[in-house]
């Protein structure tokens, strides 16, 4: 409890002492080795046909057929193998979609706290309109104003959901705005710019994290709902929302090519609200130890 | 017969691996009427006591001897439930801060219902008028107005009053007041207090006042008790207990503690710092012995006890305590630095102004302008140390904020070494940068905890053009932790891993940086401890002999300013009302609002 223990500890080692970072961590770590290692641990091409073995189900079941451990959909292609690949396409989208409302929602929101006036009340006030359209309906609006396509799922999600980022992101800059380390910055000669990036941003980085963990989860769900409408990656693709598409005309025939993308959906969602959660409060616990 | 007895109480904990007793043989007794003080320094377990008293412990600590009894019934062999009966009735509490014990969404009305409902009163109109007498009691104006108002729509002073009425409304038998007036500026520091005196005159009740302030507490009590590190070191009547201390540690609390009038001489400071919780348990003996100017070898392993020394005066030590230690003697008398008239002012600030109209509400409807700075005028000359003094809310920081740009004037002019820096931060950084500089008010807030100390202090090298190196930066640093007193160790360590003093010069080692001409420096002193701000005030006065720098001093403590400051103004509502030489202003006062702060100091 010495004020030396609390400051020599490094962030990390404090994160990996939570179950949540340690649970959502490891599962996040294998569906990364998964997308990266797709072509080297899936049995089958995902897009490979075996129209005898349509309709299969998993090993454990009776309708099981041997070396399609997960079983096939339809058109006889391996459940597991399409799983797999659709890490790739949920992943590449929570990253990119993260990034983007991150670098977006963060720079009007250290712009609009840390100037405060009237750049705030602008920015503000954008955000505010920004968030009451209903998201949903934003979202399809941009999609088909920008056409179908994986590019496009991504920058709808930036668009839609820089808001959120920026509303909670800006609350933070102000209270450290309010820090009198940030005006002896100034003091001491710092541009604006230096002061942001020096002293205002590293303070508001655990908020930021946290919010990009949440903000991949969301970005998966979205992702998943837009290539089920068929408005994400084209049909040839492997991805989860496609499989459950795919999987809906038959599901009296087999539930399991229904059930099986979306527990991928479930535990990759659960994972990054995991992490998220157990590094705000990591972070939370060694903000009250200060 | 006394209503509350502690009998050689030990609260422990364990930390470590470690038992550590937070509280050690503490024993302290308060009669009926009976106003006692409990005097310490931040950590020193004042409120360990209110909550031991209180049953409130927190988690992981426990009473591991002595007993507690109140009323001849022991308290801590008491059931739960039955001491919370007792305590809610009987035994009543005022906390330090009045704004955050108050429920902020229910109306002062509804809670004051609520607590005499749960002391049995009955009937809604009884209460109601019991409510209004005891606002009314307290001095409060307009009572049945204040009932329908919320918290946050009164001053911290009027929220302090008000649970002062509450507690003394149940007609307790004892009234346990933790810090009830730290938070609250001078003037209604001092009402607040004679509020109490007041009350308690008039009832039976007992009252148990835990402070820092040991001036505070010796003026309003009739019995003291002086704890250090988990233990009381001294006690007795408190008016002998202030002139002739008898505990090494009473003596240099009060040889820290500048005065108000007499002679100023140099503080007698005590090195270092209180120990820490974990710190205890290496200190089997006296717990002062580090520190203590006195010691002899046998101190830091004798186990002590209180006892009488002179007839109702008890004090806690070995043989050596009672050495009459020349450390601890008067020292010689402060040479009042004169400050040359004819040379130019280092600083001239004329016609200062500065009214906020930034804010806005969510539809950009600009709200009622505040006027935080009208019209100031103030001229410092070169090693000068000139005082600004004034309540909570005067414009005191305002000023300091326009000084260093850090807000831009709505007139005026501000000249520094013949230079007018009076425009916006932009354009005259440069000059600024290098002829003045600030130190922040709460060191916390003013170092990022993200950094280490050596480039803390550094910092606006990292900006000179060409930038400076990280040899020569750290060299500087070296330099600059010498100067103000700072082990050289400190350059690796994050601000968390230094004590609160530490911390404070740390902050002023980087104020120093630029070699500046003026400093502005900001309630610097109003969060320490005695011994620690006695510390930082030499450190102060070394530095302007040494180089002769200029400040303008902060501050809303007339004996600090007084000790440091050749000049002084006085600040009310934006304005100074009061300026000149500070012997003379306090010796006598010309404005009312400058009488009623001097009268005001304990
Ligand atoms: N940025 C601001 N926007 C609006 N009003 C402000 C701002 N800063 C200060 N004020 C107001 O200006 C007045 C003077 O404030 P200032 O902080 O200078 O007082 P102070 O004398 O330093 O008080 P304290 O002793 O509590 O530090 C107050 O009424 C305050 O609420
Ligand atoms: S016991 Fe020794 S160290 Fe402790 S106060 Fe007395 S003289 Fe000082
Ligand atoms: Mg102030």
């Amino acid at each position: 409890m010495s004020a030396a223990a609390v400051g020599g500890e490094s962030p990390l080692r404090r994160a990996l002492r939570s179950g949540r970072v340690v649970v959502g961590g490891s599962i996040l770590v294998v569906l990364l080795f998964c997308a990266a290692a797709a072509p080297l641990i899936a049995p089958y091409d995902p897009n490979e046909q075996d129209l005898l073995n349509a309709l299969k189900g998993p090993f454990w079941t009776d309708n099981a057929a041997p070396g399609f451990w997960l079983g096939t959909d339809n058109l006889g292609r391996d459940t597991l193998s399409r799983l797999i690949y659709g890490t790739r396409v949920a992943l590449f989208v929570a990253v990119c979609a993260a990034v983007g409302t991150m670098l977006m929602g963060t720079a009007l929101a250290l712009l609009a706290g840390y100037f405060g006036g009237v750049i705030d009340w602008l920015i503000s006030r954008a955000v505010d309109l920004w968030m009451s359209f209903p998201p949903v309906v934003l979202s399809l609006i941009l999609i088909v104003g920008f056409g179908v396509g994986i590019g496009n799922v991504i920058l709808a999600i930036i668009l839609v959901d820089w808001t959120r980022f920026c509303r909670v992101v800006r609350s933070e800059v102000l209270v450290i705005r309010r820090q009198n380390y940030v005006d002896a910055a100034r003091l001491s000669g710092f541009s604006h710019m230096r002061t942001m990036v020096r002293e205002v941003l590293p303070a508001a980085a655990p908020t930021i994290i946290t919010l990009m963990s949440l903000e991949m989860g969301i970005a998966v769900i979205v992702e998943a709902i837009l290539s089920f409408v068929g408005m994400s990656v084209e049909a040839s693709i492997p991805a989860w929302g496609v499989m459950i598409a795919d999987a809906r005309n038959y599901m009296y025939q087999s539930a399991w090519g229904l059930v099986l993308p979306i527990l991928a959906i479930v535990t990759t969602v659960l994972a990054f609200n995991l992490l998220g959660d157990g590094l705000r409060r990591t972070f939370d616990a060694r903000l009250q130890q200060h | 017969m006394s209503l509350l007895a502690l009998n050689d109480v030990n609260v422990t904990t364990e930390a470590g691996g470690r038992r550590i007793d937070v509280l050690r043989d503490v024993s302290l007794a308060v009669g009926r009427g009976e106003l006692v003080g409990v005097v310490g320094e931040s950590g020193a377990g004042k409120s360990m006591v209110g909550r031991l008293i209180a049953g409130m412990l927190p988690k992981g600590f426990a009473t591991s001897r002595g007993s507690v009894t109140f009323l001849d019934r022991d308290l801590l062999a008491m059931a739960p439930r039955e001491r919370t009966g007792l305590l809610g009735d009987a035994i009543a509490f005022v906390p330090q801060h009045p704004m955050t014990s108050l429920n902020p969404v229910l109306s002062l009305g509804a809670q004051f219902d609520e607590h005499l409902r749960r002391l049995g009163q009955d009937g809604k109109a009884a209460r109601r008028e019991r409510a209004l007498a005891a606002l009314d009691s307290v001095h409060l104006p307009r009572p049945a107005d204040l009932l329908g108002r919320f918290p946050h729509q009164l001053s911290g002073g009027q929220c302090q009053r008000a649970l002062i009425a509450m507690a003394f409304a149940g007609k307790p038998d004892l009234i346990v007041a933790d810090e009830p007036t730290t938070a609250l500026d001078v003037i209604t520091q001092a009402r607040v207090m004679e509020l109490i005196d007041e009350l308690q005159r008039d009832s039976e009740t007992g009252l148990l006042f835990i402070t820092h302030d040991l001036r505070l507490a010796a003026q309003h009590c009739q019995r003291l008790a002086v704890m250090y590190a988990g233990e009381i070191v001294e006690t007795g009547p408190a008016a002998a207990l202030l002139s002739d201390p008898l505990h090494p540690y009473t003596r240099s609390l009060v040889a820290a503690n500048p005065g108000i009038a007499g002679p100023v001489r140099r503080l007698a400071a005590l090195p270092d710092h209180m120990p820490g919780l974990s710190g205890f348990a290496d200190l089997p003996g006296c717990r002062f012995a580090p520190r203590c100017p006195v010691r002899d070898a046998a101190c830091a392993a004798a186990r002590t006890a209180l006892t009488e020394v002179v007839p109702g005066r008890f004090v806690r030590g070995a043989g050596a305590c009672r050495k009459q230690a020349s450390a601890l003697a008067g020292q010689d008398e402060l040479p009042r630095a004169a400050a040359d008239a004819a040379a130019p002012p280092i600083l001239s600030v004329d016609g200062l102004g500065k009214t906020f109209r930034s804010g806005r509400d969510w539809l950009g409807r600009r709200r009622a302008p505040v006027v935080a700075v009208d019209g100031v005028s103030l001229d410092i000359a070169p090693g000068e140390f000139v005082g600004l003094v004034g309540e909570s809310g005067s414009g005191k920081s305002t000023v300091a904020r326009l000084l260093l740009g850090l807000e831009t004037p709505d007139g005026g002019r501000i000249v520094v070494d013949g230079q007018d820096i009076t425009g916006p931060f932009q354009r005259t950084a440069k000059q600024r940068i290098a002829l003045i500089q600030m130190i922040f008010q709460d060191p916390q807030s003013a170092l990022n905890p993200r950094q280490r100390i050596g480039r803390l202090v550094t910092q606006s090298m990292e900006v000179r053009r060409p930038p400076a190196r990280w040899p020569e930066r750290l060299e500087r640093a070296r330099d600059l932790l010498g100067q103000t007193g700072l082990p050289q160790d400190t350059i690796g360590r994050y601000p968390v891993q230094v004590s609160g003093g530490q911390r404070q010069r740390v902050n002023i080692a980087r104020a120093l940086c630029t070699a500046p001409k003026v400093l502005v420096a900001d309630e610097i002193v109003s969060g320490l401890d005695v011994s620690v701000q006695a510390q930082i005030l030499n450190l102060l006065l070394d530095m302007r002999a040494q180089r002769q720098i200029s400040m303008l001093f902060i501050s809303h403590d007339l004996s600090v300013v007084r000790y440091l400051c050749s000049r002084v103004a006085i600040m009310n509502r934006g304005q100074i009302v009061e300026q000149g030489p500070t012997e003379q202003v306090f010796r006598a006062p010309q404005h009312d609002y400058t009488k009623a702060l001097l009268a005001a100091v304990p």
